[in-house]
């Protein structure tokens, strides 16, 4: 843990750095490594870069459960770093901003903003290779075929699942750029059980800093903002384990954060195999009764159950028995 | 998804006789808060005593909490029959699914909904004529069924995920395109 930790926040420093060098369209050219689109670790590599240091707008549908919600992304790097924009397109007109490290979350049915501190997805490229065994180890990766997305084409990637602990995951990444044009998660019958996917799309075209501001600035003043406090996780051993790991699964962040409507900090593990991650809550049992047992939603499973005195709640992108199987084997040491 | 599983799971060897499940046992066996040592004895149970009975009307109970109840009586028993009738499929489909493979979708689409009807479950006890009252309750707040907690854990694992790595901002949209984005105080 304290190794990644140490990796995590040198890889930060660095991305930030080659952020701001992106604008001159060199970053690219820094960062890309010396991976062969055949080897899964270096792909999906390749494919955060594009993701992180490409201008882009466009439309994305995201279905789940029955359920079509469209909503508009617009992504662009300045000298500044990485700023993005979500906005729903269908019911209420929620919008997702990110600049660099920090996302808020916009309900404006709800007059809420959210504020999601600092987070950690630039540690990503730089836990690759710890990675690099388990996804071979428990992921078939392919080629499939050449296809047409958003009008554009693209290559088809598959990772196929060696056992019922993870879900496939089937990626199109547009063949010049290398962004990700569509993502599928297929359960065990090779059946998408949740799909992203863009329907039109420019890419590398200029985008002006203002397409990227929030549409609520400044927000109304009846809105309540909800922030995290600064240093809001704190990186600690918690006591906590999980048992039974199912095979694959390793360790990537554990500490203590608060959560909004928890008076307790709450106890936050994160295992990953190197392409979805599992995270485990351990908060004392709140007086309110809680929801127990399995809830799922596209490709998220949730399970919650009561040990003891307190409450474990295990969510992740993987089939709900992963979720089980993890949610059942916390203990204290 | 999970039936199937029961299904799927080989007989346990114990040579006791299946006793019919009391309703507390099939309730924590669908929270899947039954002790394991019991779970193998409440799988036969299910297999070989009326208490399917009682799982099936739980799920009937989640199900119409949700609002998706639409299936006629006796469509469990039919579509067993006609599931037994299909031949196995060894190869996915590929361009028109196979009936088993539209019968599949719908089983797994049926447990997911249990799935979700579950959470309504574990919070109240539910007497096997509740459904009217069910019907009622989701009539005024069906949205209280989802679970309104799971916006802050989405929000707090997302960051760490490798999926919002690859895809950026994407994955954000779990998060804010469904569920009450208010957490309960």
């Amino acid at each position: 843990m304290h190794r990644s930790n140490r990796v995590a926040a040198a890889a930060s420093s660095r991305l930030a750095r080659l952020g701001a060098c992106a604008g001159f369209g060199i970053g690219a050219l820094l960062w890309l490594p010396a991976a062969h689109a055949d080897d899964a670790a270096g792909w999906l590599q390749q494919a955060a870069v594009a993701a992180r240091q490409l201008n882009y707008a466009g439309t994305l549908v995201y279905q789940h459960d029955g359920r079509v919600e469209t909503s508009r992304v617009v992504h662009m790097v300045d000298a500044h770093g990485e700023h993005e924009k979500l906005v729903n397109l269908d019911g209420p007109a929620r919008e997702v901003i990110r600049d660099n490290d920090q996302v808020r979350c916009y309900y404006p049915d709800a007059k809420i903003i959210r504020i999601e501190p600092r987070t950690y997805r630039n540690a990503f490229p730089s836990l690759l290779p710890q990675q690099l065994d388990t996804l071979a180890g428990y992921y078939f990766f392919r080629k499939a075929e050449v296809a047409r997305v958003a009008g554009l084409e693209t290559q088809a990637y598959v990772f196929e699942p060696k056992d019922g602990m993870r879900y496939g995951h089937k990626l199109w990444a547009d063949l010049a750029s290398g962004l990700l044009l569509k993502a599928q998660l297929l359960n065990d019958r090779n059946l998408p059980i949740e799909q992203f996917v863009f329907t039109d799309i420019q890419i590398g075209i200029r985008i002006e800093r203002e397409t990227v501001r929030p549409t609520y600035r400044p927000p109304p003043t009846d809105w309540e903002t909800r922030e995290s406090l600064p240093g809001d996780v704190v990186q600690q051993d918690t006591g906590w384990l999980v048992k039974e790991l199912p095979p694959g699964f390793s360790k990537i962040v554990e500490g203590y954060r608060t959560l909004r409507g928890k008076v307790a900090p709450v106890a936050h593990l994160v295992f990953s195999d190197g392409l979805v991650a599992v995270s485990v809550f351990v908060e004392p049992m709140p007086q309110a009764p809680q929801p127990i047992g399995l809830s799922q939603q596209g490709g998220i499973n949730v399970y919650s159950r009561q040990l003891n005195e307190h409450l474990v709640t295990v969510l992740g992108e993987t089939p709900g028995a992963t979720v089980r199987q993890i949610a059942f084997s916390v203990a204290h040491r | 998804m999970v039936m199937g599983k029961f299904l799927a799971e080989p007989d346990a060897d114990e040579p006791a006789r299946p006793t019919e499940l009391a309703p507390e046992e099939v309730s924590l066996l669908m929270d899947g808060e039954l002790d394991v040592d019991r779970v193998d004895r409440a799988c036969r149970g299910l297999r070989e005593t009326a208490s399917v009975e009682t799982w099936v009307c739980y799920h009937v109970i989640g199900d119409t909490l949700r609002g998706g109840c639409g299936l006629a009586p006796g469509f469990a028993a039919r579509f067993a029959e006609r599931l037994a009738a299909e031949p196995t499929v060894l190869a996915p489909p590929r361009m028109r699914p196979a009936p088993a493979a539209v019968a599949w979708a719908l089983a797994a689409s049926v447990a997911a909904v249990g799935v979700v009807g579950w959470v309504a479950l574990t919070t109240m006890p539910v007497p096997p004529g509740a459904i009217a009252t069910a019907q009622q309750a989701a009539a005024v707040r069906p949205a209280d069924v989802r679970r309104p907690v799971v916006n802050e854990y989405l929000l707090a694992h997302q960051e760490y995920s490798p999926t919002t790595a690859i895809q950026g901002v994407r994955p954000y949209l779990r998060a804010v395109a469904t569920d009450t984005p208010d957490a309960p105080e």
